[in-house]
């Protein structure tokens, strides 16, 4: 581990922390064209185009939550971008996003006692929550473990 | 009981002429974990304690300690 790696990972990490509150807000506004479309049977090919760029940026942002990501950069370099504090930082964010997950599942439940909800529709409003969540946490958590260095 | 952990880290660090990044290096930690138990928002695991502690030469209860 040398001077540079410890540089290099501060930088990414700095960046990181920066980037995870864009990357939930461009994964709602995605899914809010989702639901306002209200694509329902998925029979056209642009629908089916939409459901899978949804599953691919869903699980990206997935795997960001729980590796962290940079998954092409050095070794002592990722180390260094997954330690205590990061490891610590992301477990509270999955902990936060699961029991938002959990809130959406309830409210989704409750708004089928007014109106139809498919499905489809049910599943993408609880990923919504619990990955926006998340990811909302873990940048909130790395910029305040950045701050006053 | 309102117990937390405090820390003598900034002090010690300065007495050695040691950046965050120079301690984060030696002890084979980001500078992010430096940082975040320095200013007390991170309480590190006793391995980590005991390597910072290693890394300052000084007893890891010099280093930390509880503060009521």
């Amino acid at each position: 581990m040398t001077t540079s790696d410890i540089e290099t990972a501060d930088r990414l990490s700095r960046r990181r922390a920066r980037a995870l509150p864009l990357f939930a807000v461009l994964f709602i506004s995605q899914q809010a064209s989702f639901i306002a479309a209200r694509v329902e049977d998925g029979a056209r090919s642009v629908d089916q185009v939409k459901i899978a760029a949804w599953l691919v940026l869903s699980v990206i942002m997935l795997l960001l939550l729980t590796t962290g990501g940079f998954w092409f950069k050095p070794r002592p370099v990722r180390q260094l971008l997954d330690d205590d504090v990061t490891r610590a930082n992301r477990a509270d964010a999955l902990r936060l996003g699961f029991l938002a997950t959990m809130a959406a599942g309830i409210g989704t439940y409750l708004l089928t006692l007014a109106e139809t909800v498919t499905g489809r529709e049910a599943v993408h409003l609880m990923m919504t929550v619990g990955i926006a969540a998340a990811l909302l946490r873990l940048g909130w958590l790395e910029r305040r473990a950045h701050r006053d260095g | 009981m309102a117990e937390g952990l405090g820390n003598r880290l900034n002090e010690l660090r300065g007495e050695r002429g040691l950046t965050q990044a120079a301690l984060a290096e030696a002890v084979g930690v980001s500078r992010k974990t430096i940082n975040t138990v320095e200013n007390g928002v991170f309480v590190p695991s006793t391995l980590l304690a005991l390597k910072i502690a290693r890394a300052l030469e000084r007893p890891v209860e010099e280093v930390f300690f509880l503060e009521d």
